[in-house]
């Protein structure tokens, strides 16, 4: 008995702050998305569906949390390429200084995301860097717009945040294979993209499924990049839902929206869990 | 638990004596001796972008050795979300335009305002003062500060020949180089431009469902030709900085800010008439600076910072008297705006959610 406790004590700051800052506010947001407001936007106690029916009614709610995902999944994908190639480098071609690199992956998160984000627009903008470049060396003779203020700019500022975020857990997946394995298939017979194909790439991907979640998950929450970088069709859910508790001032159809996209999360990370779990045959088999 | 509660008796033995000696003594009395309490606190101001320059708050931080802490909203519905949820305590002063104040006064969000403490009341504009959308019960809840158009503007540089008309936003030649505020006052302007305000200045913020439908058409018709709706003032000036844009809705302090720098901005009316907004200052009712709120618009009405603030961001100010302290640059300005009657000024909306709503969907068409 006494053991238990002192074993589960341990938790026990955890369990307190997750309690305060994640369930509470999730379930004072889940209360919240049942009552109604007055015309000046002050929230009238109740027990109403009238903002999950306009969330549902109107293709402005829904419409964009599917839209948003697809540009999540789209991030998500784009990160995955650039992570696959950058940590198999990192974890079998590299000898020396493999914890410098490492690190390197994660300098960009010492940087704030706010800086980061302003730093394409010097870079894309009409007069920036790129359309400077590429005036000068005569491939377009005129600025391209679609650089900036667009859906491409967003997606590009995604991929270079959320990059590290995917590259990490692959890296950690390539890690833990043991090299045995690889040799094995050196030795019998497959070349490198067949040792990639057939060995690796099955055993790293719970490392790439959880990175590839994170990049989802996150590019589903975020509203500065489509703020700082979208263009006039650039809308993401998360602009919504900020405009509805700090402009609209709707918090109930916000909380609304808000719920509904956490069910849609959860259900990400449920599938993403299940296939995890049936790709991560490494420790059964080789453990 | 004895000791704490003994604490607690003393402190408000203590508050209580304060408060009686604060209303035993004359007013002019309360002035002198708070002044001297005051310095090293802190006036949090809630306003739009411009109206916290240094240029002018530095006097009033000088002279009462305080700090101003301006926080911007970009949007009237955003001060309302912030005064809604708990602003009026973390705020001492807001600015809200006509759209709102009838609203934020109605709802008890500000205290009312003690003329006889601001001593250039009287010189203020008859006009401004007398609006009776922040006058209640006799009381006043809100100092005439600024007003303005919401212009068109362009970049002479880009843009040759002044346009006469808001239809130039439609104009191919300019694709992808117009600006729009990321706020509802765009149905407004569609609104104008077909004409819905000519007999009813009211008409614009009543439109029936039909009429926002038809403002939404033409909004979203409009989008190939934006370059991107701007969330700040600040975000605007940054894009005319770097040539993004040539054409937007804005606000005089951007074309201010630009020529100042050395660039070719220009503003105006087009014949469709533009809307305006009145800006009041108003002291929050959860304030715990009263005193110093006070004091502040007292030191702002006064004519020679009045002109301060005109040079600094070319708003018309409410201070008639300001003229004399003008540069002959800034006489201009103030002459040029010879349009108080012609602006539809902004009112209450009063189904601002639908009208945010339709504004959403315009930005959430692909």
């Amino acid at each position: 008995m006494k053991i238990w406790i002192k074993k589960y004590s341990l938790l026990l700051p955890l369990v307190i702050w997750l309690f305060i800052f994640l369930i509470l506010p999730y379930f004072y947001i889940f209360i919240q998305s049942f009552f109604e407001t007055d015309s000046f936007g002050k929230t009238i106690p109740g027990v109403s569906l009238d903002s999950y029916y306009r969330a549902f009614s109107n293709s402005l709610y829904i419409g964009t949390i599917f839209r948003t995902l697809t540009y999540a999944v789209l991030v998500a994908f784009i990160c995955i390429l650039l992570s696959l190639p950058l940590a198999y480098w990192i974890a079998f071609k590299v000898k020396k200084n493999k914890t410098v690199l490492y690190t390197l992956i994660a300098l960009p998160l010492w940087v704030s995301y706010i800086i980061r984000a302003y730093a394409w627009k010097i870079i894309l903008g009409k007069e920036g860097l790129l359309n400077t470049f590429l005036q000068w060396v005569h491939i377009t003779n005129k600025p391209v717009e679609y650089f900036l203020y667009s859906t491409f700019s967003t997606i590009l500022c995604l991929v270079y945040i959320l990059t590290p975020f995917v590259a990490i857990p692959i890296y950690t997946a390539f890690e833990q294979i043991p090299k045995s394995l690889i040799e094995a298939a050196k030795d019998l017979g497959a070349g490198s993209f067949a040792t990639f194909r057939k060995v690796i790439f099955p055993l790293a991907l719970p490392g790439i499924i959880s990175g590839g979640t994170f990049a989802l998950v996150l590019t589903m929450g975020d509203f500065l990049s489509p703020l700082l970088l979208g263009g006039p069709n650039t809308l993401f859910i998360s602009n919504i839902v900020q405009n509805l508790f700090g402009t609209s001032n709707d918090r109930p159809l916000g909380s609304a929206v808000g719920i509904l996209i956490l069910l849609l999360i959860f259900l990400i990370l449920a599938i993403a869990a299940r296939t995890e779990k049936k790709y991560s045959s490494l420790k059964s088999d080789a453990g | 638990m004895r000791i704490l509660s003994r604490i607690c008796f003393t402190f408000l033995l203590f508050l209580a004596a304060c408060d009686t000696s604060t209303t035993t003594n004359n007013a002019a009395d309360t002035a002198m001796v708070d002044i001297s309490k005051l310095k090293g606190s802190n006036l949090n101001i809630l306003c739009w972008e411009g109206y916290a320059e240094p240029a002018f708050t530095k006097g009033f931080e000088d002279k009462y050795g305080v700090t101003i802490k301006a926080t911007y909203f970009g949007s009237s519905d955003e001060l309302i979300s912030k005064l809604a949820n708990g602003g009026s305590e973390a705020y001492d002063i807001i600015s809200p335009s006509t759209d709102v104040a009838g609203d934020i006064v109605a709802q008890d969000f500000v205290a009312p305002i003690d003329t006889k403490a601001i001593s250039q009341w009287d010189s203020l504009s008859q006009q401004l003062r007398n609006m009776n959308d922040v006058i209640k019960d006799g009381k006043v809840y809100g100092m005439p500060f600024t007003w303005g158009p919401d212009y068109l503007i362009y970049d002479a540089d880009v843009v040759k020949t002044e346009p006469t008309s808001w239809n130039v936003f439609e104009d191919p030649q300019y694709k992808g180089q117009v600006s729009l505020w990321d706020d509802i006052s765009n149905i407004y302007l569609i609104g104008q431009t077909q004409g819905l305000d000519k007999t009813d200045k009211a008409a614009l913020y009543n439109m029936s469902d039909a009429q926002l439908q038809s403002a939404k058409a033409e909004l979203i018709k409009m989008k190939p030709q934006i370059r991107k709706y701007w969330a700040t003032a600040g975000e605007l000036d940054n894009m005319f900085k770097n040539k993004e844009v040539a054409l937007a809705v804005g606000w005089p302090l951007t074309v201010a800010h630009l020529n100042k720098e050395g660039r070719n901005l220009k503003a105006v009316i087009p014949a469709e008439g533009a809307t305006g907004w009145i800006d009041r200052l108003m002291i929050t009712s959860g304030s715990k600076n009263k005193q110093l709120a006070l004091l502040y618009l007292d030191y702002i009405s006064q004519p020679e910072n009045m002109a301060i603030v005109l040079n600094a961001i070319n708003y018309n100010v409410a201070n008639p008297g300001s003229e004399r302290f003008l540069s002959a640059d800034d006489k201009k300005i103030a002459e040029a705006s010879q349009f108080f009657d012609k602006l539809n000024f902004w009112q209450t909306v009063k189904d601002r959610k639908k009208y945010n709503e339709v504004w959403n969907e315009v930005k959430s068409a692909q």
